[in-house]
């Protein structure tokens, strides 16, 4: 135990050295950083017997892929018998390596390594790292591969129209899903390591010339300014980096949907991938987005403005109309019509609680029901459901413990939630309801207007990497407008948020369809050319057919 | 920011306790009032008030709900004070629930208490801030308790229908369309006299149970009007004056003449044609000339001929009718400007109002003495009939056996 904080020393320079000449001792120091398990294996092989020339190579089962594993030792072996007839200056160490380098034609990726901390590095991410005798050198080659959930549909944001893959766990197929989208040679993916023990891979990705250069450089810093030994989810980063950490409200987006991290790019946010995780983190953020859905964007403009709006008032519904009820049914009853007041007045007549105790009961066991039925296995979720609906539903209101309106006015609340697309968003404001809710009911709309109101204030005051939080509301911005509480068919869509730098255009003016003038569709003299172009290269097509078909 | 925040929490949490001294009333302790009445006490001087409150669990109108009444939507109390605010408190003296006012659809005031002066229930009324300024307001020559505690209509709270009276009357035109906010304008006001709509029990309802006993269940009418001087009612206005007086106050929506067919007037034939009056432009201009107040009152009015006996077609008869509806209007609007100069005394058809907005200057000077002014003007009426259209029948209904004649 005494000579543990010694040895960690030792490792840590170990670390830090070149490889040695001699293999042994390369060996001893790789056996010494890495300590043995089942999964850490070396495999030791001679090269050149004549010569002494031996060679190991190290690599952990599991992430690596056995083929590739197979096929450089293939290839090994082929030039091996190269080898023998190699003069002796060839033969050493590093002209060794780089021959091997060259010969090693059958693996992607191959580099040649001089420290044991690029060795460690390359092993535990999966790499095989061979090391040859009397060599100061080694070669790291590429044999990452490992199980991993195939991509499949993000099962947080659905839509009914737009693209079904979401993200997975691999941040390399992660990056290449965005790639897939954006084919702009701008495109930028930069790497940064995070985590002192997990070394968690992030790649921050952003269009050079649309993205603002300053944003770029303070997302890596406040990325780079993190110490901490492990990031095991996206999660850990953004509630590192965020800008309003005590805030209910979120300031950094997170998504599994590659289409949306593509938007969100195009319009100069930059998108912070973490390897292990399906949710990108998406900054900067304003909280319309919170509201926003894919599928206004894909459907028509129409269906998506409705949409959108039905969403600002399901986004409304679920933070005030609890609160609202309550405060009018115990506090401002002249301000219910009076056929209204009756009815719940007579739905209230047994009801032994205060309206507000009644509202919290049936809110919290809502909540209840949403987590139990989330954390359940999903055979059991469905009995989760029917349980909670006919006992809270139907029982608690004949047992006359609470109002029927009561119940009517939490499962709208509780439907008005869901209808919010951002989960993260959708949690902080049903964190929210319920200050808002006590405060209504216990000092009806002056405690509503008073927490409203610093709810406000406080929404007003945030920032998300410098953009305001509420912005284009307030501070209003008309050009920017478009896209927040409807949203504008893409013809009128000229610009990009002003976000973005540099380039703003976004598309030709008017660029809106119309049906060519006289109702005829007048085919121009190009397009005539490029169809009788396509005719005869088809005619060609056919002749080349029935030519094979003679042979 | 940590000292803020904490600083939050605990203005937060301290909010339930200044529950306790805040006014909370849940719904469900309150005694929804929907109509009070205003009769004289026992004693002299008294103020005997009636109060219709709703008993929810029987007045929702449907099953399903927890309930354990006993039928009646309503729960009616009476008490005594020495004025109005006493006797309301008094009321709490047998309401197991707080008495609620905000959502009271109407006053009734007995027409003893209305003769005495209604200045208290004005006042009252509008400087209280629990009631609203729309209630209606009415005045009745019944017991105005037995009023407000009569269930009537086919609404479930009678009071709503009272309510509903009034929102639907415009068809009638009988009556005023007064809440206590005109109530209170016209009291306040230089020149115009307040009025009042008359509300009274009517045996008219048929029960469904002993249909022999014809009109045995009495039923609230909406029909007429009070006139008041200053804070006392002087008196009635017939219905049909009370419509000439709409034409001046509000605007008449609608109104049915019935008049005798076109040359039968005089006939032992009662044969009747009815107009209904569609729309109207109805305009009161004020002249000042010579020290002489002058009104000339124009009413320009497009009916249809909803109902005929007669056995002519509207084109015939129409230059006919139509003089005959001018006819009956100017009578119809003279009774009542007639009543108001020379029985009442009292401007009650906004005409004072009228003058001052023509000439303020005038007004000044006038006013002091506008009651023997308006008096002695002159009101010229003057009636422009149309009568536009036989509506779906254009030949007259009539028998056509024995030959086209008659």
């Amino acid at each position: 135990m005494s000579n543990q904080p010694n040895e960690i020393q030792n490792v840590d320079e170990m670390l830090k050295q070149p490889f040695d000449f001699s293999l042994e001792k390369n060996i001893e120091y790789i056996e010494q950083i890495i300590k043995s398990s089942v999964d850490f294996h070396n495999r030791r092989f001679v090269f050149h017997a004549a010569r002494d020339i031996k060679g190991i190579c190290f690599y952990i089962e599991g992430l690596v892929n056995g083929d590739h594993i197979e096929r450089f030792l293939k290839t090994l072996m082929v030039t091996a018998v190269e080898i023998r007839e190699f003069s002796d200056e060839t033969l050493l160490g590093p002209q060794l390596l780089e021959k091997l380098k060259e010969n090693l034609i059958l693996n992607s990726g191959i580099n040649i390594i001089d420290k044991f901390e690029d060795a460690v590095n390359a092993i535990l991410s999966g790499d095989t790292i061979v090391f040859l005798e009397r060599c100061q050198k080694a070669l790291q080659i590429s044999t990452k591969g490992w199980d991993a959930r195939s991509v499949s549909e993000p099962e947080t944001e659905v839509v009914i129209r737009g693209p079904r893959d979401g993200f997975t766990e691999n941040i390399r197929t992660n990056t290449a899903h965005v790639r897939r989208r954006i084919r702009d040679p701008k495109l930028r993916f930069d790497p940064l390591v995070v985590g002192t023990r997990t070394k968690t891979d992030i790649n921050i990705a952003y269009i050079e010339g649309i993205v603002k250069e300053e944003l770029v450089e303070e997302v890596k810093s406040r990325i780079q300014k993190i110490k901490i030994d492990a990031i095991l989810e996206s999660g850990y980063l953004e509630e590192l980096i965020e800008d309003a950490p005590r805030s209910p409200f979120t300031t950094v987006q997170s998504t599994e949907r590659p289409d949306k991290v593509a938007a969100a790019i195009l319009e100069g946010r930059v998108a912070i991938f973490v390897d292990n995780t399906p949710f990108v983190l998406i900054v900067p953020v304003v909280f319309w987005q919170f509201i926003q859905a894919s599928d206004d964007y894909y459907s028509r403009y129409w269906v998506g403005s409705f949409f959108r709006v039905i969403r600002y008032i399901a986004f409304a519904i679920s933070l005030i109309l609890p609160s609202i009820y309550v405060m009018l049914v115990s506090f401002h009853q002249e301000m219910i019509p009076t056929a209204l007041a009756i009815t719940i007045a007579s739905g209230r007549e047994v009801v032994p609680f205060p309206v507000l105790v009644e509202a919290l009961i049936m809110e919290v066991a809502f909540e209840l029901m949403r987590e139990a039925g989330l954390r359940m296995p999903k055979p059991i979720g469905s009995a989760v459901s029917i349980v909670g609906s006919l006992v809270i539903g139907q029982a608690a209101v004949q047992a006359g413990i609470i109002s029927p309106f009561m119940v009517i006015i939490v499962a709208i609340t509780g439907i008005a939630s869901f209808a919010i697309p951002s989960y993260a968003a959708s949690f902080s404001i049903r964190i929210l309801r319920f200050p808002l809710l006590i405060a209504s009911g216990t000092m009806g709309i002056l405690g509503f207007a008073a927490v409203f109101f610093i709810l406000v204030i406080h929404a007003l005051s945030l920032r998300s990497f410098g953009e305001a939080y509420l912005e284009p509301i307030t501070p209003f911005l008309p050009s920017d407008q478009k896209d927040i509480l409807i949203r504008v068919p893409w013809w009128k869509m000229d610009k990009r948020p002003h976000l973005a730098q540099g380039e703003l255009g976004r598309q030709n003016n008017g660029q809106m369809p119309q049906p060519p003038k006289g109702g005829k569709v007048s085919v121009n003299k190009e397009q005539e050319q490029s169809s009788q172009d396509i005719e005869k290269s088809s005619k060609k097509k056919r002749t080349w057919r029935s030519n094979r078909d003679e042979e | 920011m940590r000292n803020k925040i904490k600083r939050l929490i605990i203005f937060l949490l301290l909010f339930p306790l200044l529950a306790g001294c805040m006014g909370k009333r849940e719904i469900d302790d309150l005694a929804i009032v929907t109509a009070v009445g205003f009769d004289q006490g026992g004693e002299n001087g008294k103020v005997r008030i009636t109060a219709q409150i709703v008993r929810p669990a029987d007045a929702r109108g449907q099953t399903g709900a927890p309930s354990g009444g006993t039928g009646e939507p309503i729960y009616s109390i009476t008490a005594e004070g020495e004025s109005i605010m006493s006797a309301m408190r008094n009321l709490g003296r047998f309401s197991s629930r707080r008495v609620f006012w905000a959502q009271n659809f109407i006053i009734a005031i007995n027409e003893k208490v209305a003769r005495e002066g209604i200045t208290d229930i004005i006042d009252f009324f509008t400087r209280n801030h629990e009631t609203r300024m729309e209630t209606w307001v009415v005045v009745t020559p019944d017991n105005a308790g037995k009023l407000v505690s009569t269930v009537t209509g086919l609404e479930v709270i009678p009071g709503s229908a009272l309510d509903k009276l009034f929102r639907y009357n415009e068809i009638v035109a009988e009556a005023p369309r007064t809440n206590i906010m005109r109530l209170e304008e016209s009291y306040l006001s230089e020149s115009t006299q307040p009025i009042l709509a008359r509300m009274k029990l009517r045996n008219r309802e048929i029960s469904n149970k002993k249909p022999e006993e014809f009109g045995s269940i009495n039923q609230v009418e909406l029909s007429g009007t009070a006139v008041f001087k200053r804070d006392k009612m002087v008196g009635w206005l017939t219905p049909l004056e009370s419509r000439g007086m709409l034409f001046f106050i509000e605007n008449v929506q609608s109104a049915v003449v019935v008049l005798p067919c076109p040359g039968l007037e005089n006939s032992e034939e009662k044969k009747k044609v009815s107009i209904e009056l569609k729309s109207q432009k109805f305009a009161v201009t004020p002249r000042y000339e010579a020290g002489r107040v002058e009104f000339d009152v124009k009413l320009v009015t497009y009916g249809d001929m909803v109902e005929s006996a007669c056995d002519e077609s509207l084109d015939k008869m129409k230059s006919t009718l139509e003089q005959a509806l001018e006819k009956e209007l100017t009578s119809e609007i003279n009774s009542v400007v007639q009543k108001a100069q020379k029985q009442y005394k009292a401007d009650f058809l906004k005409l004072g109002e009228v003058f001052n907005n023509k000439f303020p200057a005038e007004w000044k000077k006038l006013k002091g003495n506008w009651e023997s002014e308006f008096t002695q003007a002159k009101v010229n009426v003057k009636i422009e009939a149309h009568i536009n259209s036989p509506v779906l029948l254009v030949k007259p209904t009539k028998s056509w056996k024995g030959g086209p004649k008659k």
